[in-house]
């Protein structure tokens, strides 16, 4: 597979990695309504857990991505506890703390991480067998990953449990006093939410081969931003929708810049940039709830009583 | 009126003039056009040196599509951002080698966009021509997809050990950021020091702090006649006023590429960098393709950066020529041929690809230098420049 259908389904997995990292913020800062700017940290966490895993110790890719998970939920774990009295402005600094110190210790700890030359050769799975139609088979599994990932994320959010998150997220004081033990519904949540970006690591480092300090910078964590954001805080369906059409329009302003003439590469680049911010404006601007706002169904009826 | 439609006649007169001129040249470079690429740093860290750099590739492009193009054909130049980010740099290569097809990929600058955008370029048969610096790079398997214009850290390093014991220190002290090639500068540094008898201390510092008054204070516990201040620009010149304001009264070295007239402007005190020594890889002095860039780039002081994407083009397009086709394997199979191994020296692809076309054999000299490769990819052998900056203003001390 070669030309424009390479590029396309190589954007489609692109989105996939995009559409998980999505999906994990929308369940920590949509559902419980913490606001997690470290998300390019797990996302690092996975990437190189699975694949310090398959390079160094050979692991098998699937334990690779095993470990992935484990490693993003127990990170998940240790920011939640240390930081149990923050919320709002506060965790955000710490998570964007967090986030930063996990790429230092990429860029510095050389014995594990090899530093800022990053950590190449990682193994694709059938990678030899499928040849050039390698892209096209594991954008196919990024759709069955994040579907399935959706899907239990979904169920998540309508079940008793994602109320009870919603209740944490709007006054947790209120779900206290309901009964609710907060910290252990935060922790949680939080454990879940890391695991997830650590997957969406994980597959990237599989399908790019290659893993370094450069690429978790706080760049990616503004595009999954953009991407709820636009998609719709709290909604699941949203945060897939939106991840897709952040990769969408990440690509598409590459046309439409160089459409443009008479202009050198630079300013085409500095349209683009220009473009994300004119688009985050907008979409703030004229639809805050995002493309599919948020649904919250009726809590079920009691039983009537006699 | 009378007025008027005369003027129009004569500017539609000028215009066909003018056609008619550039007719031959046009009609010659026809069918389907050479796609070649550069990915560049147009934003992020690397934002102010890919600028110029895709300008050059652009500027020779143009230069050959004038003469006549290559075998007949155009050649097209498109320019992606890599936003010395590997994640956004993948995509952009993505596009490049799938929608443009390119045959060859010029300029990527940082080391972690190049070995993120490498496996992309061999997987699919596409030359990539780099600047980056890092050991690790040239060892990846590209088979042969791969070639780069800048000296590796150990070339660069041994001759700037070599240059450090002349100037008769014997206390030196590294500050370096964390790079790729961090580890190999201090290690390598160490080795030649130690043989020509002088000792080395060092300290690794964050590139983004706004004070180094603490590092300073270290390296100056050290007792160093010399300090090789081994940083990019912007945290260069926080580093020297730091180190000025501590009293330091031994020798100053660094890196052209971040000890440059920008640094100077910016700290806009010449105490502070008066008699600051600086190192770069440098073409022989009086290389005339080194003449060209400086038009190009618009200053005396073009960066290497700039004068290495100039060679990229040059040499892909001779590849070209000399392959009779326009294959990425045509490239790697070729460009070795037109850039080493003796015959009729140019200093352009314009002359490169007539003196190919009439089968002679050629050898480039570029603007960065000789430009002959091993068979990992590294250049062989430069020659560098070594400065003295003195009132504000570089000064030549030799190219050796």
């Amino acid at each position: 597979m070669s030309g424009w259908a390479n590029y396309i389904v190589f954007m489609v997995a692109t989105g996939g990695f995009y559409a998980l990292l999505a999906l994990s913020l929308n369940l920590i800062w949509g559902g419980a309504g913490m606001v997690n700017l470290g998300l390019a940290g797990f996302f690092a966490l996975g990437a190189y857990a699975s694949a310090l895993l398959t390079v160094k110790l050979g692991a098998p890719i699937l334990a690779g991505l095993a470990g992935a998970l484990l490693v993003g939920a127990v990170g998940g774990y240790v920011v939640t506890m240390s930081t149990t009295r923050l919320r709002g402005d506060y965790l955000a600094i710490v998570t964007l703390g967090f986030a930063e110190t996990i790429r230092l210790i990429a860029n510095n700890e050389i014995w594990l991480t090899r530093g800022s030359d990053g950590v190449s050769g990682i193994p694709g799975p059938l990678k030899a067998e499928l040849g050039s139609w390698f892209n096209a088979v594991y954008a196919a599994g990024m759709i069955g990953i994040v579907a399935l990932v959706w899907f239990g994320l979904r169920r998540l959010d309508q079940s008793p449990y994602g109320r009870a998150l919603r209740a944490v997220r709007e006054d947790q004081q209120v779900a206290q006093v309901a009964g609710k033990r907060i910290l252990r519904f935060k922790v949680e949540a939080f454990a879940i939410s890391a695991a997830v970006a650590g997957l969406a690591g994980a597959l990237y480092g599989h399908f790019n081969s290659y893993v370094a300090p450069d690429i978790f910078q706080p760049l990616i964590t503004v595009y999954i931003f953009l991407a709820v954001a636009a998609g719709g805080v709290g909604r699941v369906s949203g945060a897939v929708l939106g991840a897709y059409l952040v990769v969408f329009f990440l690509e598409s302003t590459r046309f439409a810049a160089a459409a443009i003439p008479g202009l050198s590469p630079v300013q085409h680049a500095a349209i683009r940039e220009m473009l994300v911010g004119l688009a985050l404006i907008l979409v703030l601007r004229v639809r805050p709830q995002g493309i599919l706002p948020e649904r919250i169904p009726p809590a079920p009826r009691p039983a009537s009583v006699t | 009126m009378t007025d008027r439609s005369i003027r129009l006649t004569r500017r539609t007169a000028l215009a066909v003039g003018t056609a008619a001129l550039a007719m031959p040249a046009v009609v010659r470079a026809q069918g389907e056009p050479i796609r070649l690429a550069t990915l560049t740093p147009l934003t992020g860290a690397g934002g102010s040196y890919g600028p110029t750099m895709a300008k050059a590739a652009a500027t020779v492009i143009e230069d050959v599509n004038k003469a006549g193009g290559v075998l007949g054909r155009r050649v097209q130049l498109i320019s992606e951002d890599d936003q010395t980010n590997p994640e956004a740099g993948v995509r952009a290569a993505r596009k490049l080698i799938d929608v443009d097809k390119v045959s060859a990929i010029m300029g990527t600058w940082a080391s972690s966009v190049t070995t993120a955008v490498a496996p992309l370029c061999w997987e699919s048969k596409t030359m990539l021509c780099t600047v980056s610096g890092a050991d690790s790079i040239t060892l990846l398997p590209h088979q042969g997809y791969l070639i780069r214009t800048q000296p590796n850290s150990t070339l660069q390093l041994t001759r700037l050990g070599a240059h450090v014991l002349s100037l008769g220190v014997k206390r030196v002290f590294q500050m370096i950021p964390q790079t790729p090639f961090t580890q190999s500068s201090i290690s390598i540094m160490d080795a030649t020091l130690k043989k020509g008898g002088a000792e080395q201390g060092s300290l690794i510092y964050d590139d983004k702090k706004p004070t180094y008054r603490t590092e300073v204070d270290q390296a100056l516990r050290f007792n160093p006649d010399l300090i090789f201040a081994a940083g990019y620009t912007p945290d260069s010149v926080v580093l020297l006023k730091d180190i000025f304001r501590a009293g330091f009264k031994g020798k100053i070295i660094g890196m052209a590429y971040s000890i440059n007239q920008k640094l100077i402007d910016q700290i806009g005190q010449a105490e502070v960098v008066e008699g600051v020594y600086t190192f770069a890889p440098s073409p022989a002095q009086g290389a005339t393709a080194h003449e060209r860039v400086k038009k190009i780039a618009g200053n005396d002081n073009p960066d290497p950066y700039t004068c290495q994407v100039y060679d990229h083009a040059s040499m892909v397009l001779m590849a070209i020529a000399a392959a009779k086709d326009a294959s990425g394997t045509a490239i790697r199979d070729n460009v070795r041929k037109i850039s080493q191994g003796g015959g009729k020296t140019v200093d352009n692809a314009v002359d490169g690809i007539k003196a190919i076309t009439a089968g002679e054999k050629v050898d480039y000299v570029g603007a960065s230098g000789p430009c002959d490769f091993d068979d990992k990819g590294d250049i062989i052998d430069c020659k560098f420049r070594y400065e003295q900056i003195k009132a504000n203003k570089r000064t030549l001390l030799k190219i050796a």
